[in-house]
């Protein structure tokens, strides 16, 4: 998967491009609107991430002209403006999904997953991890064909957390995941224990779970 | 009262005014000129006379004056005229010529008369001469025309009285259209309608013009304020995501100790509340700025259902009971992520102060016309002192809460955004109410 990274701020540049790397993918950095179309014109990308503050002009003018020639490309943009108006008008130009800054690099890797898996026509269509199989397009989980009931919420900790297996997942990064960004201002990441405990009880049903740690005093971590 | 009124009745008044003197000073004027023309008329008689004095003539009159009782030597038939010639002594100082008004009786009718009374000697005789002309005419006639003057007057003031009103209406509407179109209507710069009023006065083209400059300057700080707000929030959130970042991937290191850990977590800590407030005063000042659309339909039922059920693991884990009793399907129009928000702040808030296994009971209503929703908890409540500050940015219960103060900071800018108002009952330990008043002209379904 090849990703190109379009961001002015070199330092986040860069610690997103080691993250993305980490994970598997390709990446590439440019700085500009200039060179991203450059980049964009001479090889092909399965997805950009596209920060909309740049020093020769609006990454929505990259996204323009992106979107009249490559349309199988998804686009993730990321966004400091937590304006509404800039994500209407972001979603008629055909930016694929929206993170604002600043971002857990987790919830990108979750988003890119999701939308480089949309843009692929769904093929991959679950994860499994530990016997445990995940089913991401009807959100149901199963061990060994034995089907668990999650809520949505359970369900969706679970994905966020196998989809970043083996990295320590902060409880606030998991809130924000669940609950958003937007209705923020009373969020209380310890609710987020209360739907791991839960989580972790109806999967200790089925086997040991000791693959899904608590990390004293700052979240959860799934290996593999 | 308004200034085509005031300045209709003071041009009235002015008019009315001018009239007055004129009417006062017209029985001078009118005396004026018709005394000096029947003194003319006078003068040529006396001169006709004495012109063809002869003492025969002389003799006549006075013969004719000493037979008769009175002196009227000589009288047109109408008592219009008459002509007196007596003998009387010449007084040296006496004028020669002198005009008179005086009453005079001519065969038992008594008249005003304009007399000439002239003084000269004729063959060592001293002779009186009178000759008298009746005002009765004059009188009526200046009566006919100060009652006819008088009419005409009347009539020019209502015509200009209307005239005014009617000029003065015409001059002044480009005013009007100004105030209406320019300023009444204009809640954000960036719909202001630039094209010129059309006006016969240059004040109002001038007002109007000025009006545009200054609408122009407003626009001009609202843009740069939304670029200012644009900016920071890209300049300071673009830095925080970096640390956030750079924490997030060191967190991965599995040669860190405990210690390092819970600090790394404690400053991950810290740049979400940093974000959480740069993001909430953001939100506060887009919403103060205008910058969020109102024209969504909105369906509280709906956003209480999808509350009700984001927090239903929360309520149960502190054993709340949420009973919604809302009877009305009420159709409002707003922004609806606003008002989610809002209702958000105060739901969340519903739970987070408390207690376990109390009660959070939403109801709605009318009152005196006004849809309400009230959402009222079983909680720890708060004094009066408090309740005055709860709005106040940074405003928190007690210390060791989570949060940043802001929830209800935002709510009433939303609130005040969509003209709700905010009403908050609260008994210590017995619970918190906050009420929704929407605004009257909102429509019902």
């Amino acid at each position: 998967m090849n990703i190109l990274i379009v961001e002015d701020n070199k330092e986040l540049a860069a610690e997103v491009y080691d993250f993305l790397c980490n994970a598997g993918y390709v990446c590439k950095i440019t700085h500009t609107c200039e060179d991203a179309l450059e980049e964009v014109a001479s090889n092909d990308y399965d997805a950009m991430l596209l920060d909309l503050g740049l020093p020769d002009g609006d990454g929505f003018e990259v996204l323009q002209a992106v979107r009249k020639t490559k349309s199988k490309m998804a686009v993730i943009v990321l966004t400091a403006r937590g304006e509404l108006d800039d994500r209407i008008n972001g979603l008629h130009l055909g930016a694929d999904d929206y993170l604002t800054k600043p971002f857990a690099l987790t919830e990108l890797s979750a988003r890119l997953f999701a939308v480089i898996r949309r843009m692929h026509g769904f093929t991959v269509n679950s994860l499994s991890i530990h016997g445990f199989l995940l089913q991401l397009q009807d959100y149901k989980v199963s061990y060994n064909e034995v089907p668990l009931s999650l809520t949505k919420k359970e369900f969706d900790i679970f994905q966020y957390l196998v989809l970043n297996k083996n990295r320590v997942i902060t409880r606030l990064q998991l809130t924000e995941h669940i609950w958003g960004d937007i209705l923020e201002v009373n969020s209380d990441s310890n609710f987020i224990d209360v739907h791991v405990r839960n989580l972790r009880k109806k999967l200790d049903k089925h086997r040991s779970i000791d693959w899904f740690e608590t990390v004293r005093n700052v979240g959860y971590r799934i290996s593999e | 009262m308004k200034i085509k009124h005031q300045l209709a009745i003071f041009n009235a008044l002015t008019r009315l005014l001018v009239i007055l003197i004129l009417w006062l000073m017209l029985p001078i004027l009118v005396e004026n000129v018709v005394y000096r023309h029947i003194n003319n008329g006078l003068i040529e008689k006396k001169k006709k006379f004495i012109d063809n004095l002869n003492q025969k003539e002389i003799n006549d009159f006075i013969e004719n004056a000493d037979d008769s009782t009175e002196t009227y030597s000589q009288f047109s038939t109408l008592h219009s005229e008459f002509l007196v010639l007596s003998k009387v002594p010449v007084k040296g100082n006496d004028k020669k010529t002198f005009f008179s008004n005086e009453f005079r009786i001519i065969e038992g009718e008594e008249n005003e008369y304009r007399i000439l009374q002239y003084h000269f000697t004729y063959e060592n005789q001293d002779y009186q001469l009178e000759i008298g002309s009746s005002l009765s005419e004059v009188n009526d006639l200046t009566f006919i025309i100060r009652f006819f003057i008088i009419i005409v007057l009347v009539v020019i003031l209502l015509a200009t009285f209307l005239a005014d009103t009617v000029y003065i209406e015409y001059l002044l509407k480009p005013f009007y259209k100004i105030i209406d179109t320019k300023i009444r209507r204009v809640n954000e710069p960036e719909a202001f309608d630039h094209t010129p009023i059309k006006a016969k006065s240059r004040d109002f083209r001038e007002l109007d013009l000025v009006l545009n400059q200054m609408m122009d300057r407003i626009a001009e700080l609202f843009k740069k304020e939304k670029q200012f707000i644009s900016n920071v929030s890209h300049e300071l959130l673009t830095p925080i995501a970096l640390l956030k970042n750079k924490f997030e991937n060191l967190l991965q290191n599995e040669s860190l100790d405990d210690n390092a850990v819970d600090k790394i977590a404690g400053s991950l800590k810290t740049l979400d509340m940093l974000k959480k407030i740069i993001n909430n005063l953001l939100l506060i000042s887009r919403i103060e700025n205008n910058q969020y659309e109102a024209n969504e339909n909105i369906n509280f039922h709906e956003i209480i259902n999808d509350l009700q059920s984001d927090f239903q693991d929360r309520m149960d884990d502190r054993e709340i009971h949420f009973e919604n009793h809302m009877k009305y399907d009420y159709a409002f129009t707003g922004n609806k992520t606003l008002i989610h928000i809002l209702v958000y702040n105060l739901v969340t808030n519903a739970i987070k102060y408390n207690r376990p296994n109390g009660n959070i009971n939403i109801e709605d209503g009318f009152e005196k016309g006004r849809y309400f929703i009230s959402i009222a908890d079983s909680g720890l409540g708060m004094s009066e002192a408090h309740l005055e500050k709860i709005f106040n940015r940074f405003t928190r219960i007690s210390s060791d809460q989570d949060g940043q103060g802001l929830g209800l900071a935002i709510a009433e800018s939303i609130a005040s955004f969509h003209h709700i108002e905010i009403k908050v009952i609260s008994k210590i330990n017995e619970g918190t109410t906050f009420t929704l008043l929407l605004p009257e002209a909102a429509k019902h379904n």
